[in-house]
C-alpha cells in the first residue's frame, strides 16, 4: 500500500515545483482541442507537443504531457456527442447515448454527464493507482494471451447490447466486421485479403473505417437539414444545463464505480487500453440496468459508463507504464519517450528508487482531473455553439476535417479512400437496418481476437483444458458467465412479473365488464 | 413475384447488399485458404466466414416479403434504438447523393489536383448542395476552410501534403 514518507516527500515536490503547475491548463487545452478533431488521436497530440517538453525540466515536462493526456481523454467525447463522430476509438461507446441525447436537444446535459464522469473517474483511477501501483504491476505481469483473448471476447459481448431489431443481421454485421479486422498479415505471417495492395498489409485502418461507417449516414443526412438540431429551442447552449448534467452524474454512483473498475483493469493491460474498456463498461451497465430498453435512445447512464471507463483507464495505463516501463498504448509510449529524453527509465527500479517522484506524478494527475472540470466546462460551452451554426457552414468544414484527419492517420490517400468506401458501406447498412456499431466493434477487435486466439492455441498446443491452468482467464470468463446468467435470471423475473401484471389487469377488466353487463331474464 | 398462391415483393436493394457482403466473405475465405490451409492461418477466419455465410442464408428470405404480410408489418425502425433514420424524400435523397458524390470526387482527386484545390471545390459544392446561393459567401467561406485546414494540418502532421497553390 501507500508509503507515507514517500507520500510526504511527493507533496514536497509538488509544492516546490509550483511553476510546473502552470503547464496544466495549456496541456489540457491542447489535449481537448486536438482530440476533438476526428482522426487526431491522443498519441498524435502528444507526439506533436513532445519536442516542446525537451526544453522543460523533468517534472514540468511530465506535468505538461500528462495534462495533454488527461484533456485528450475527455476531448474525444465532444464530437461523439455533438456529431456522432468519435474523436478516437475510446469515445466510440459515448456515441450510442450521447448522440441520441444530443438529437433530443439534451447536448448540454450529455456533455455535462460526460465531463463529470470523466473528472470523477479520472480522480478515482489515480487515487486507486496511488494505493495499488505495486500489486497492480504484479497482476499485469501475469496476463497472457488467454486472458487477453478473454478480454477481447468480453468486448465482443457488447454486441448483445446493441439491441438490433434483427438478430441475424446484427450477427452477420459482427462477423463481417471481425473478418474485415483480420485483413492483412496475421501474427503467424499469413497475408490475406489485401488485393495485392501494400497499404492493406497492416490491415484496414480502423479510425478512417470507423469515422466512415458511423459518421457517413449522419453527416450526409444533415445535408437535408438547416441545423444539426431542427428545433430552435433545443439548440441553446446553457451553462445551467451543463452544470445540471454534471450534478446529475452523482445520481449514478454504481455506474461510475463499475465503469472505473472496468476502466482501470482493462486500461492496465498493455496493448488493450481504453478502446475496449468503454465497450465493456457500456455493455455491463446496459446489461445490469433496469431500464436497459432505453439505452441507445439517450440514457445518461450510457454516457457515464463509457466516459468513466475511458477516464479511469488512463490511471490503469499509467500504472503499467510507471511500474513496469511497458506502454499500455501509444500515448503512454510517448510518455516513456519523454522520460527517456530526461535520462529516466520507468519500471520497477524507478518505482523503487524514485517513489516520491512517482507519487508526485500521480498526485499531479489528480490535480489535472480537478482542473479539467473548470477548463472542460469552458471548452464544451464553446464547442456546443456548433449547434447554432447552419449546416451549410458546419458540414463542409467537418467533412474536410474528417477527411484530413484520416489522412493524418495513414499519411497517404488510403485514409480518405477508406473513409469514403466505409461511408458508402455505412449508408447501405443503415438503410437496411444492419447495426453499423457491430461492424465497428468487429473491426476494432478482430485483429486482437485473432492474435490472442492464435497465441493461446500455440501455447496450449490445441488443448482447450489449458484454460484451467490460467486462473486469470477463468476469473474473466466466470465474471462474464455470472453476469450473463444474472441478467438472464433478472430478465426472466421481470418478464414473469410483467406477465402477472398483464394477467391481473386483464382479470380486472373482465370483472369490470361483467359488473357493467345488465343481467338478462 | 408469385410463388404458389402468394405474391411476394423483392427488396432488390437489401438483396444486393447482403449478397455483396456474402460474396466478399466467400472471396475472403477462398483467398485465405489459397494462402495456406494451416490452422495458424484459418483458426479464426474460417469459422467466422462459415458463420457469416450461414447468416446470409438465414437473412436471404427476409429480402422477400409477402405482399399482405408487408402491409401488416409494423415499422421496425420504431423499435431499433440505434437505427439511423435516413431521409426518404426524393429531393433529400438527391441532396445526400450529390454530397456523397462530391465527397468521393474530393477523396479521389486529393493527389491529382492537390489538396488545396480539391478542398476548395468540395467546400463550395457542399455549401451549394446544403442551400447556400450567395456567391461571395460561397467563395469566402470555402477559401477560409481551405486555408485553415491546409495550414492547420500542415502544422500538425509530418506527412507531405500535395498542393497546387498553397
Amino acid at each position: 500500500m501507500i508509503d507515507v514518507s514517500a507520500f510526504n516527500e511527493a507533496l514536497g515536490i509538488m509544492f516546490t515545483s509550483v511553476g510546473s503547475w502552470g503547464w496544466i491548463v495549456p496541456g489540457l487545452i491542447v489535449g481537448l482541442v486536438f482530440s476533438a478533431i476526428p482522426g487526431i488521436s491522443i498519441t498524435m497530440a502528444m507526439a506533436i507537443v513532445l519536442p516542446m517538453s525537451l526544453y522543460m525540466d523533468f517534472f514540468s515536462a511530465i506535468v505538461f504531457l500528462t495534462s495533454v493526456y488527461t484533456g485528450a481523454g475527455f476531448g474525444g467525447s465532444v464530437p461523439a456527442i455533438l456529431m456522432n463522430i468519435p474523436g478516437s476509438p475510446s469515445s466510440f461507446a459515448t456515441t450510442f447515448d450521447g448522440y441520441a441525447m444530443s438529437q433530443k436537444g439534451e447536448h448540454n446535459e450529455a456533455l455535462g454527464y460526460a465531463l463529470f464522469a470523466s473528472t470523477l473517474c479520472g480522480i478515482a483511477g489515480y487515487v486507486l493507482l496511488l494505493l495499488v501501483i505495486e500489486p497492480l504491476a504484479d497482476i499485469v505481469l501475469r496476463i497472457g494471451p488467454v486472458e487477453m483473448f478473454a478480454v477481447a471476447i468480453w468486448g465482443m459481448m457488447l454486441l448483445g447490447s446493441l439491441g438490433s431489431t434483427y438478430i441475424s443481421r446484427g450477427l452477420l454485421a459482427a462477423a463481417f466486421g471481425i473478418l474485415l479486422g483480420t485483413v492483412g498479415m496475421n501474427t503467424a505471417g499469413f497475408t490475406r485479403g489485401t488485393l495485392g495492395l501494400p497499404v492493406l498489409l497492416d490491415g484496414i485502418a480502423p479510425i478512417p473505417a470507423m469515422i466512415g461507417l458511423l459518421a457517413a449516414s449522419q453527416l450526409l443526412s444533415l445535408a437535408t437539414r438547416d441545423y444539426i438540431i431542427e428545433a430552435e429551442g433545443s439548440r441553446e447552449v446553457s451553462l445551467r444545463k451543463i452544470l445540471k448534467g454534471c450534478w446529475g452524474t452523482l445520481k449514478y454512483p454504481g455506474v461510475l464505480l463499475r465503469g472505473s473498475i472496468i476502466g482501470i483493469i482493462i486500461g492496465a493491460v498493455p496493448g488493450v487500453g481504453s478502446s475496449i474498456g468503454n465497450l465493456i463498461a457500456y455493455a455491463e451497465t446496459k446489461r445490469t440496468a433496469k431500464d436497459s430498453a432505453t439505452f441507445g435512445k439517450g440514457n445518461p447512464k450510457g454516457v457515464i459508463a463509457a466516459e468513466s471507463a475511458v477516464a479511469s483507464g488512463e490511471g490503469g495505463s499509467m500504472a503499467t507504464m510507471l511500474a513496469l516501463g511497458i506502454p499500455g498504448g501509444g500515448a503512454t509510449a510517448i510518455l516513456i519517450a519523454a522520460f527517456m529524453m530526461h535520462n529516466i527509465v520507468p519500471g520497477p527500479s524507478f518505482i523503487e528508487t524514485q517513489k516520491p517522484m512517482v507519487y508526485a506524478i500521480i498526485l499531479n494527475n489528480i490535480v489535472q482531473a480537478i482542473v479539467l472540470l473548470a477548463v472542460g466546462i469552458g471548452f464544451i460551452y464553446v464547442a456546443s455553439n456548433i449547434m447554432k451554426v447552419r449546416t451549410r457552414y458546419v458540414l463542409p468544414a467537418i467533412l474536410v476535417i474528417a477527411t484530413l484527419g484520416t489522412f493524418a492517420v495513414t499519411g497517404e490517400a488510403a485514409g480518405p479512400i477508406t473513409l469514403f468506401v466505409f461511408a458508402l458501406l455505412g449508408y447501405a447498412l443503415n438503410r437496411y437496418q444492419y447495426p453499423v456499431s457491430a461492424v465497428v466493434v468487429g473491426i476494432l477487435l478482430g485483429r486482437m481476437l485473432e492474435t490472442e486466439f492464435l497465441r493461446s492455441y500455440q501455447l496450449s498446443g490445441g488443448n482447450p483444458l489449458y484454460v484451467l491452468e490460467r486462473p486469470g482467464a477463468m476469473a474473466i470468463f466466470a465474471v462474464m458467465f455470472i453476469s450473463l446468467a444474472m441478467t438472464a435470471w433478472g430478465k426472466r423475473k421481470q418478464n414473469r412479473a410483467e406477465a402477472a401484471e398483464a394477467e391481473a389487469m386483464l382479470r380486472m377488466q373482465d370483472e369490470a365488464s361483467h359488473a357493467h353487463t345488465p343481467s338478462k331474464g | 413475384m408469385r410463388i404458389g398462391r402468394h405474391s411476394y415483393d423483392i427488396d432488390y436493394g437489401h438483396l444486393s447488399l447482403v449478397t455483396f457482403i456474402a460474396a466478399v466473405v466467400f472471396w475472403y475465405l477462398l483467398d485465405a485458404r489459397s494462402v495456406s490451409l494451416s490452422v495458424n492461418n484459418l483458426l479464426l477466419v474460417q469459422p467466422v466466414a462459415i458463420f457469416a455465410l450461414a447468416m446470409y442464408l438465414f437473412i436471404l428470405p427476409q429480402c422477400f416479403h409477402r405482399v399482405d404480410a408487408r402491409e401488416a408489418a409494423k415499422s421496425p425502425t420504431q423499435k431499433d434504438p440505434l437505427h439511423v433514420t435516413i431521409p426518404s424524400e426524393r429531393s433529400d435523397v438527391m441532396r445526400m447523393l450529390a454530397l456523397g458524390v462530391s465527397l468521393g470526387l474530393m477523396v479521389f482527386l486529393l493527389d491529382v489536383i492537390g489538396f488545396d484545390i480539391a478542398i476548395f471545390l468540395f467546400s463550395a459544392a457542399a455549401m451549394a448542395i446544403c442551400g447556400e446561393r450567395r456567391p461571395l459567401r460561397l467563395l469566402l467561406f470555402s477559401l477560409g476552410v481551405t486555408l485553415v485546414t491546409i495550414y492547420g494540418f500542415r502544422a500538425l502532421i509530418s506527412y507531405p501534403m500535395h498542393t497546387m497553390l498553397l
